[in-house]
């Protein structure tokens, strides 16, 4: 019984590896209905090239929907925040910075996130607007997060990791869905969904959400106004015309005013001035698959997308749109399994000139071709299998990309499993480092002049400041050895990943003080011109050139144990260690995270308490030096009554232990003002008909 | 070169987890459902298909496993009145569709009638398996089931897509 259990529970590593499952006895398999509803029938599938088969071979999570409803999640990020290893770290009341094996941060990401294979990733600025990403989490069908670079057939980009969002078909959404939130920090949060069938040849889903949030207590520099008002809507269409042919169409849009604290450049003081703003923005996207199964060992797929985002606010406009096709094909030849993939990408980026960040310009439309081969071959025949892959890639802004990969994966037994990987990955500059200036915080003339003149006005003055991206920014190459290790026994499993990645090319901030724009200056100060020389002082800058000369050294591991005694009860308990190390060249410094390390405890339970109640914790403790934040333990509780077969009731404790705590406040990093991250409670009220 | 790898290249694996996943269901089906006339009292539960590459895997999938208490026996058989009467769940697969097409029977009562190919619910069966996203579901008709003396539990029910015609 419990064997079976855990099984389940494993699944979640199993799931996404049909591969694994066929090498299952049959006679193990888990008859449970759901489980049986969830399994691939081939071995070969398409949407599955980073998950599956060949891709055991690395660190993969997956949140299943029962974590995810059980949890009392209200957004994405807050459901990332039970995957052990990814550092989720929570702005204010509708920012987050979120990555893997590395140092989150607001912009700048190097994690891959996709909803069904549609990709998030703005080349403008590497962001992935979290605060604007609706995904319904009751029709989630799991989360597969690949730490370190494992998933880097998805594309490039994803040094640190891909985070796949996977909703479910529309078959199994049939039906009325309608849950409403209120609480400390949630003024309220209703999801409404209908499904159905159309005919019997499909079926459809659609949805609306609508948000009002509140601010947080308690900000650094300014009084929050973190609120948040947000409406979406969209709609999910399965076709089935026969076993061979099957596909989707789905879209969304989202309507967001976000209330946000910036700190940026926007007067004569050339400092950064802390100020209140609310943002509009519009995200839509739409998607369309189609998949075919050519046989029982091949099957092939066609997507295409295309997503639009605005944004609005008083300093920065910007829009974006991008176009994507990808056509993959799966098969298996005798011990040979076989995929192989073209893509391309078109991105439209038109970005209205502010007073802090100007453009190079010539970049409004940015092309992106490549393709994907990979291939897996058993050595020894249920035991030993040698993956070999490659990705190769074509930007405008790099040309040329090649993401090479090698794994092994040995089973010596069925409930061991043992994996090593080598592969090469490639972090495109974004528009921002390569293309565009930004204004930043002043720098005073003391600190950058060889002398002071011992006039106050002057020494203290603060010369205006750019970071200038420019075209000699280069990709950021990473390599990395990984070695992993997987075994279940009986109520037990156990998920242990380590690994080591060097990066080159790493962008740093060059520092160039331009010191002989001072001695016109000393020459009028020394005839006594004081006011002439505060005019001309006006008109000198200090320029931080981003360089891509410094290199990067990242180890750590994460491991994860998980224990299911009994049919109501399991447990999970993570630990992950991250160091991250710089190596810099003379008088520049890091442009994204410092030297640092980072360590996590997890521990996580679901309890089943008599026949309708459920409760499920989770706690976090974040020690880590890379976000200028004291450390921190936060517990979130909630507690389910499903007191009607219809209807049930739930509420949640977040951030619990931590009270008003600060998750991150790297500074440094422009345009971004954190605030105080509370406690709160939420109430939901759950329909299901 | 390629077409010809894809349609020559037969793994046996592949066809496997289809059908393991198919006898899993039909075990699902077979434990969420009632019988109302079983006259003689059974004394197993009796999976029936004229395949006898399914009957294998689903053998091995259902050794000792148990409906109502009863031990399951999965026996091949072949489309004809006296063999089809000793089943309780019968699957057609697409390889045997056309010998229960040809076949002449008696009307079926008590056996629940199971196939994985287009109109098999017009053709006499009362569920049929089918793919999306590569993954197995099923259309039923409940209808069918009852005037065979069979009710399927609702939780089941609302698994599948429900045809009646």
């Amino acid at each position: 019984m419990t064997l079976k259990i855990v099984k389940r529970l494993l699944l979640g590593t199993l799931l996404v590896s049909p591969y694994v499952i066929a090498e299952e006895p049959l006679s193990d398999l888990d008859l449970d209905l759901d489980s049986l509803m969830a399994m691939d029938v081939q071995v070969t599938s398409a949407m599955k090239r980073a998950q599956s088969a060949f891709d055991t071979a690395s660190s993969i999570y997956v949140l299943t929907k029962e974590q995810i409803t059980r949890s009392g999640a209200t957004s994405i990020p807050e459901a990332l925040k039970m995957v052990p290893g990814l550092a989720v770290r929570q702005l204010d009341n509708n920012q987050w910075a979120i990555t893997s094996r590395g140092v989150a941060s607001r912009f700048s990401a190097k994690l891959l996130v996709m909803i069904d294979g549609q990709s998030f990733y703005t080349p403008k600025f590497a962001a992935v607007y979290w605060e604007t990403l609706n995904v319904p989490l009751y029709d989630i069908e799991r989360i597969e997060v690949i730490r370190g670079q494992g998933g880097l057939l998805w594309g490039s980009n994803a040094s640190n990791g891909v985070i796949n969002i996977i909703t479910k078909n529309s078959i199994d959404t049939r039906g009325v869905y309608a849950d409403v939130s209120s609480g400390s920090q949630i003024n309220h949060d209703a999801n409404l969904r209908y499904g159905g069938d159309m005919g019997n040849q499909g079926s459809f889903r659609v949805y609306g959400h609508v948000r009002d949030g509140d601010e947080s207590d308690k900000g650094i520099l300014l009084e929050p106004d973190d609120y948040t008002e947000q409406q979406s809507a969209g709609a999910r269409f399965d076709f089935t015309p026969n076993d061979e042919w099957s596909g989707l169409i789905q879209g969304d849009i989202t309507q967001s005013t976000l209330g946000q604290n910036f700190r940026g450049v926007i007067d004569e003081t050339n400092r950064n001035v802390p100020f209140t703003d609310s943002l509009d923005r519009t995200d839509s996207r739409i998607m369309a698959r189609v998949e075919n199964r050519i046989s029982s060992n091949a099957n092939q797929m066609l997507q295409t997308s295309w997503l639009k985002q605005t944004g609005s606010q008083t300093y920065l406009q910007e829009h974006f749109e991008s176009f994507d096709i990808d056509y993959q094909m799966n098969f298996l030849y005798q011990d040979l399994k076989l995929d192989w993939g073209l893509n391309y990408r078109y991105n439209d980026i038109s970005f209205a000139e502010s007073t802090f960040v100007r453009s190079d310009g010539g970049y409004n439309t940015l092309h992106q071709y490549g393709a994907l081969v990979q291939g897996q071959y058993s050595l020894i025949a249920d035991e030993l299998d040698i993956i070999v892959g490659t990705k190769v890639e074509h930007n405008d802004l790099t040309g040329w990309e090649n993401q090479p990969l090698a794994r092994l994966v040995w089973k010596p037994q069925n409930n061991h499993v043992l994996w090593t990987s080598v592969s090469k990955s490639v972090r495109v500059p974004s528009l921002i480092e390569f293309n565009d200036d930004f204004t930043i915080d002043g720098q005073r003339v003391e600190e950058v002049s060889p002398i002071t003149t011992g006039i106050d006005m002057i020494d203290t003055y603060y010369i205006r400041t750019y970071l200038n991206g420019n075209n000699n920014v280069k990709s950021e190459e990473s390599t990395s050895y990984e070695f992993g290790y997987r075994l279940s026994q009986g109520d037990w499993a156990v998920d242990l990943s380590v690994y080591h990645t060097k990066v080159s090319d790493v962008l740093a901030v060059e520092v160039d003080a331009n010191t002989e724009q001072f001695l016109p200056i000393f020459a009028l100060l020394q005839q006594g011109e004081i006011e002439l020389a505060m005019q001309t002082l006006a008109s000198t800058s200090i320029n931080f050139d981003l360089v891509s000369n410094a290199e990067l050294t990242t180890n750590g591991g994460d491991i994860i144990l998980t224990w299911q005694p009994t049919d109501t009860f399991n447990a999970e308990l993570g630990y992950s260690y991250n160091t991250f190390d710089y190596d810099l060249a003379e008088n520049t410094f890091e442009a994204i995270g410092y030297d640092s390390t980072s360590r996590q405890l997890f521990a996580k339970t679901d309890i089943q308490l008599f026949e309708d109640h459920r409760l499920f914790a989770s706690l976090r403790v974040e020690n880590s030096d890379a976000y200028d934040t004291d450390n921190y333990t936060v517990l979130d509780l909630t507690w389910q009554w499903a007191f009607h077969p219809n209807w049930s009731a739930a509420v949640m404790g977040k951030n619990l232990f931590a009270s008003s705590h600060i998750e991150y406040n790297n500074t440094r990093e422009t345009f971004t003002l954190p605030n105080y991250i509370d406690e709160s409670v939420t109430f939901t009220l759950t329909a299901k008909f | 070169m390629l077409p010809f790898l894809l349609t020559t290249s037969q793994s046996v694996s592949a066809i496997e987890t289809e059908y393991a996943l198919k006898a899993g269901f039909l075990f699902n089906f077979a434990r969420y459902s009632e019988w109302t006339v079983t006259t003689p009292a059974l004394d197993k539960f009796v999976l029936c298909s004229p395949d006898n590459s399914f009957i294998e895997v689903a053998s091995t999938v259902l050794s000792n496993r148990k409906v109502n208490h009863l031990p399951i026996v999965t026996r091949t058989v072949s489309i004809t009145d006296t063999d089809i009467s000793q089943c309780q769940v019968l699957f057609i697969t697409s390889d045997t569709i056309n010998q229960w097409l040809n076949a002449s029977l008696v009307p079926l009562n008590n056996i629940m009638i199971v196939g994985e190919t287009e109109d098999f619910i017009a053709q006499g069966g009362q569920i049929r398996f089918f793919l999306s996203g590569g993954k197995v579901r099923f259309e039923v008709s409940p209808k069918k089931l009852t005037s065979a003396n069979i009710t399927m539990s609702s939780k089941v029910l609302r698994l599948g897509r429900v045809v009646e015609q």
